[in-house]
């Protein structure tokens, strides 16, 4: 992408501070202008006010006569300021030098030349007062340097304005760039991680500044994201590895089955085989579906006050025929009217495949101790301990991952998902599920979060 | 007996249309929920087997429904959707029973044939009786030939759970659902496990069996 200076916030930024830096200062330029000049202006105006009331007290005394005398008098005076017109009832100049140009009693500024001989431009500003007998007295005063002054106020009025806002527009650029090339070199990182580079990640400067921490948390998210990905690959990896096998037997089974001639009965079998191979694979699809399900954490829902203890009791009454079947002993502890808040049937299935998986993984003749002890401060704990071969330490963080299987157990049916089934479970239902060395055997203990227990 | 079939997929329809009629029942099929509820609430039937997924109205529209405009007729839904969410809120809609697809035909079988049983069991009995086996509800006690036989609990609620549907194909996902309230496959072989110890009190000390496996299908109790 191109660098446009006009497109980044920074500049648009800068512009807008651009505008209203201006404004202030216009408006600040605006008031010294009026103050100083309006001043002058006043001043002006009494000077002549002055002159007019003078003059009309020589008219009072005197009339008009008088005043003629005292213009031209005044007139004569050399470097003189004041500009005077007297004007008869019919509308001519009689005494003066302003120009008859529509005089008034209003305030006028006028700009002509002088009618007296001596031809020089004057700007004067001035106003009349009518005399008795229809009379016109006209003072003005010289306005030159009041209109100069105007002039290079306004002058430097605008250049300092002009000069305000080409600095702001000139740093608003310079600033927008200076963004954009930090943010384009973010947008290049992504692109590139778009592209299938998950390995890249954003520089950080060390600065501290808020780049520094969008580039950390967005270098944070992309760990997390490398970390999913990865996972996602194992399953994905162990998924196609652990059909496959039963997938490839029951192929194999049913290839068997059409090269040979065979009994009915045969064939009967060889069906039923068969459909008990599709049940397992559908079992291992029907517990992905089930972890996803929950995972996806909707099922908190379905929470409710679930009498712990009983269900405990009875799935130790259910279990402990069958371990006898498996030459496995199954003993229970379990403290009476012990609630906790859940969802009763996921808990069931949390339980029995912790029951389960204590049976099935350990040789013939170990006991498989359940226990809840009536709670203590620290909470509801529901313990499930065998005194079997046990699994090395640093086993049991893998443990509950996806089809993960410890090599002893490779042979025993299952679909390697019940304990991350278990995980699921216990982590909807914010358990701590801690896993200890039974000496021998593995004791796991279920721990449930304090508000949960009563 | 008639049956409606509510399914859009013609292979699951095909599949379930055929079984049925060779088990001996009517059966209807509608390929959408509108023509299922004009169909269902003729009344006429004495089941609906009703896929959850339904092209224009879903199977829990149509049985809710036909429930409000006070049909009755015991459904069965089907669906894909495995999950325990589901099932409690095809349930909650009216629905008598649910299956999840896939399914073996010999599951669906056992269900239909308890649903059109239902009837029957749902009215109030305190003592069940097969040959010489009675099981009485209130006292919690069971005898055989006039002998008292101890069971634990969960053998009671098997026991109890089996002479309901007695003469009936009752599946191994039946049992687990209904007396163990187990809605997953478990590992270790706990219906087999019981279903062993409840002969050995109830079958081997007399001559007559009433627990009998049905291969494939399940378990069925019955006299001879």
């Amino acid at each position: 992408m191109r660098f446009n200076a006009f497109r980044t916030t920074s500049f648009r930024l800068a512009a807008l501070y651009a505008i209203f830096f201006g404004l202030s200062t216009a408006a600040l330029l605006l008031l010294v202008y009026w103050y100083t000049l309006g001043q002058m202006e006043q001043d002006v105006e009494n000077a002549v006010s002055a002159r007019l009331s003078n003059l009309q007290s020589v008219y009072a005394s005197g009339g008009v006569s008088a005043l003629e005398q005292a213009l031209k008098r005044e007139s004569a005076q050399p470097g003189i300021r004041y500009r005077y017109a007297l004007i008869d009832p019919r509308g001519i100049r009689v005494a003066g030098t302003v120009p008859y140009a529509g005089l008034g009693v209003e305030w006028q500024e006028l700009e002509g030349e002088e009618g007296d001989g001596d031809d020089f431009e004057l700007t004067v500003g001035g106003h009349g007062v009518r005399l008795p007998g229809g009379w016109l007295l006209w003072v003005g005063r010289d306005v030159e340097t009041l209109h100069e002054l105007r002039e290079r106020l306004a002058g430097a009025v605008s250049a300092a304005l002009a000069v305000t806002i080409a600095i702001a527009l000139a740093g608003g650029v310079f600033l927008g760039w200076q963004v954009s090339r930090r943010v384009e070199s973010m947008n290049r990182t992504a692109r590139s991680i778009m592209a299938g580079d998950l390995t890249r990640r954003l520089t950080v400067r060390g600065t501290g500044d808020e780049f520094d921490r969008l580039a950390e948390q967005f270098n944070a998210m992309l760990d997390r994201i490398q970390a999913l990905m990865e996972n996602l690959r194992q399953v994905s990896s162990n998924i196609a590895h652990d059909l496959r096998t039963p997938l490839a037997h029951l192929r194999h089974r049913l290839e068997e089955l059409r090269g040979r001639a065979l009994t009915a009965a045969q064939y009967q079998d060889a069906v039923e085989q068969a459909i008990g191979e599709t049940d397992t694979i559908l079992a291992t699809f029907e517990s992905l579906l089930r972890i996803a399900q929950i995972e996806s954490g909707r099922r908190r829902t379905a929470f409710t006050r679930v009498d712990l203890s009983a269900l405990l009791e009875e799935l130790a009454e259910t279990y402990t025929p069958v371990a006898e079947d498996m030459d496995h002993i199954l003993t229970a502890e379990v403290a009476a009217g012990v609630h906790v808040q859940g969802d009763r049937r996921l808990l069931i299935q949390m339980f029995v495949n912790l029951i389960e998986n204590a049976l099935r993984h350990t040789p013939a003749g170990t006991r498989v101790a359940l226990r809840l002890p009536l709670p203590v401060a620290a909470g509801v704990v529901v313990t499930v301990a065998d005194n079997g071969s046990g699994i090395p330490a640093e086993e049991r963080d893998k443990i509950f991952r996806r089809f993960y299987r410890l090599d002893a157990s490779r042979t025993t049916p299952g679909s390697g998902l019940g304990l991350s089934l278990v995980a699921v479970i216990a982590e909807l239902h914010g358990l701590v599920i801690e896993i200890q060395d039974n000496q021998p055997g593995m004791r796991v203990n279920m721990r449930f979060p304090a508000q949960g227990g009563e | 007996m008639k049956i409606l079939i509510i399914e859009d997929d013609e292979k699951t329809a095909g599949y379930v249309v055929n079984g049925l009629r060779e088990a001996g029942y009517g059966v209807d099929r509608a390929v959408d929920g509108k023509e299922g509820l004009y169909l269902a609430a003729g009344g006429a039937y004495d089941l609906l087997v009703v896929d959850r997924m339904l092209p224009g109205m879903d199977g829990l529209a149509v049985v809710r429904a036909l429930r409000r405009s006070g049909v009755h007729t015991p459904v069965l839904f089907l669906t894909a959707l495995s999950g325990i969410d589901e099932r409690v809120s095809g349930l909650d809609a009216g629905g008598d029973d649910y299956l999840a697809k896939p399914f073996s035909f010999a599951e669906l079988e056992a269900r239909v044939r308890a649903l059109l049983r239902r009837p029957a069991a749902a009215v109030q009995q305190t003592m069940l009786r097969v040959a010489d086996l009675e099981l009485d509800l209130v006292k919690r006690t069971v005898t055989r030939g006039g002998k008292a036989i101890s069971l634990q609990p969960r053998e009671f609620r098997l026991l109890e759970y089996l002479m309901r549907h007695a003469g009936e194909v009752v599946t191994r996902t039946m049992l687990l659902e209904q007396v163990w309230d187990f809605h997953f496959d478990p590992q270790t072989n706990v219906v087999e496990t019981h279903i062993s110890r409840l002969r050995a009190k109830v079958d081997k000390p007399f001559q007559c069996t009433l627990i009998h496996t049905v291969r494939g299908a399940g378990y069925c109790l019955r006299e001879a």
